[in-house]
């Protein structure tokens, strides 16, 4: 979840509702995770991922911070452009998989994680796409229950409501597997 | 879907949270929650670096930029365009139609006028007759003959006998109509008398109401004519103007030679006078003498009488109320601060009429934008949350 970035930010993209240099350098990666999940393809999700703080950039300006955190808006444009992506490739890539073989290599405690991993994966690949997407949201995104609720368009209660079932089902999933 | 939670559901949430932030949980959702967040997917390790690079420019790379910036061109020129040519057809719609009425009714006004024109040639003769008696100490009934605000005689064809000939007499005549507000005719009246007076001419009628205007004969030495008719028509708005010139140089010499004939046959009777030498002969030419002396009389009045047409030009004056006309003195074509808050008010009426009719336009095509734009938003949602269900 955490990154380091040496680059400069042009001073002009900060205004003082937002601080675009923050939101990136704290958000990069969880939002690639997110994508990641949501699209089940690397590389479009490093693409869509681009795409998403790009166009983040250039709306900075709209952000309201009455309508929530800066980090549920940035997930907001995350989610509008992984949608696009999916709309306009009509098809899904399955989430490239870990290396079995790295796996294989590791101690047996190691590969005993690896294996529960593995079968999280798994599991969570039988979710609907409205459930993985909120487990990407919780716990690759990083949002908290009300960021999640912010940016799927439901109250906060009912997103919680959503996570339960969705982590309910996961560990049935999980403990079928 | 409920919109509260329950509280084992809010405690296993709880557990979760706490699992995530580090603190010990025994619970099974709380150990899937870090199973979860360990197996997050990560970039690749050119994907971070290669992103830093495009924030750091801010997003500025050649390609996309022009497209952005055509893009921005485009949508804000279109709006441009249609604004621009909004504004001008309303401004030609303003221009060509309010306040041109003035120009209509001022051409009718000219039509009117060159119909009077016509009508009052056969009058003519009259009006040099009535100025010559005047000259002669005529009473005003003989000026009151022309009607009021009548117009000047028209320039004759000319005299075959007397065309080409230097020694040339033109009887001039003008007309004037003049607007004053009410409360300003006796004022303008009385500078009538007094312009005409300065310019060596005198008021031969005049009739004058206080409320609705007036009219006046006058006669002008020909030579202060134009001066006259200058200083007349700064008295008021000038509603029309009209000059006529006619050549009467065959009356003035057919004046002068009877004059000349009668002359010379009482001289020629005189002589025979003094040779007569009967009575009866002497009361014969004496009988002559007499006819003749009428005869040169005749013509000396005559010649009076074309002189004085050439000497003096007869102007008519009307007086007309008009509540929005200039105070007397002032300029017709003279920009007042009066006039400069009439064109302000103008130009506000029309800055107004504009924004009007840009409002009654702009309005609806904005209420139509928006539902378009809201109808847009709603339809890409549902597109969006459609390719979502579709994974």
């Amino acid at each position: 979840m955490t990154s380091t970035l040496t680059a400069p930010l042009p001073s002009r993209t900060s205004s003082p509702a937002l601080d675009f240099e923050a939101l990136y350098r704290a958000a990069r990666d969880d939002v690639y995770a997110y994508v990641a999940t949501l699209l089940r393809d690397r590389g479009a999700a490093e693409d869509v991922t681009a795409a998403a703080f790009e166009r983040a950039y250039r709306k900075q300006r709209t952000y309201k911070e009455a309508r929530g955190s800066g980090r549920a808006w940035l997930f907001g444009i995350a989610r509008n452009a992984a949608l696009d992506e999916l709309r306009r490739r009509k098809r899904t890539a399955a989430l490239a998989a870990e290396p079995a073989d790295v796996e294989a290599a590791l101690p047996e405690d190691a590969a005993e994680a690896a294996l529960r991993r593995a079968a999280v994966r798994s599991a969570l690949a039988t979710l609907g796409p409205r459930e993985r997407e909120l487990i990407a949201l919780k716990f690759h995104g990083g949002l908290d229950n009300a960021e999640l609720a912010a940016v799927i368009g439901v109250s906060v209660s009912n997103a919680g409501t959503q996570l339960h079932r969705a982590m309910t089902k996961l560990r049935e999933a999980v403990e079928h597997a | 879907m409920p919109d509260h939670l329950t509280p084992e559901v809010e405690r296993e949430l709880a557990a979760v949270d706490d699992a995530l932030a580090g603190r010990p949980v025994a619970s099974e959702l709380g150990a899937l929650a870090l199973l979860l967040r360990a197996d997050r997917p990560e970039p690749g390790p050119t994907f971070g670096p290669a992103l830093d690079a495009k924030v750091a420019r801010g997003f500025r790379g050649p390609g996309p930029r022009r497209r952005a910036s055509g893009r921005r061109w485009s949508a804000w020129l279109m709006p441009a365009l249609g604004v621009t040519a909004t504004v001008v057809l309303v401004a030609l719609v303003v221009i060509s139609s309010p306040g041109r009425s003035d120009e209509n009714a001022s051409g009718g006004g000219q039509t009117a006028s060159g119909r009077v024109q016509e009508s009052a040639r056969p009058q003519d003769d009259a009006s040099a007759g009535a100025s010559a008696a005047a000259e002669d100490g005529a009473s005003s009934e003989t000026f009151a003959e022309p009607a009021p605000g009548s117009v000047p005689p028209a320039p004759g064809d000319g005299s075959p006998g007397s065309d080409g000939r230097s020694n040339r007499r033109v009887e001039r005549s003008a007309s004037l109509t003049l607007a004053a507000r009410p409360r300003d005719i006796d004022t303008v009246s009385a500078r009538v008398q007094d312009v005409t007076r300065q310019q060596g001419g005198f008021v031969v009628s005049s009739t004058v109401n206080s409320s609705t205007g007036g009219t006046f004969e006058l006669r002008i030495p020909t030579r202060n004519l134009d001066a006259a008719m200058a200083g007349l028509a700064r008295l008021g708005k000038v509603r029309e103007r009209s000059q006529r010139s006619r050549d009467i140089t065959a009356g003035a010499v057919s004046a002068r030679s009877r004059l000349t004939d009668a002359k010379a046959e009482r001289q020629s009777l005189l002589a025979q006078l003094a040779e007569a030498v009967t009575v009866a002969e002497t009361e014969s030419i004496r009988a002559r003498l007499k006819l003749v002396s009428g005869e040169i009389e005749q013509a000396r009045a005559a010649k009076r009488r074309v002189d004085n047409r050439a000497a003096f030009s007869t102007v008519s004056v009307m007086l007309v109320a008009d509540a929005s006309a200039a105070a007397p003195g002032a300029q017709d074509d003279s920009w007042t601060p009066r006039d400069a808050a009439r064109d302000a008010l103008r130009v506000l009426e029309v800055a107004a009429g504009i924004a009007l009719i840009a409002l009654a336009l702009g309005v609806p095509l904005a209420l139509l934008a928006a539902l378009a734009a809201l109808g847009a938003h709603w339809a890409r949602r549902r597109r969006r949350e459609h390719a979502l269900d579709a994974v």
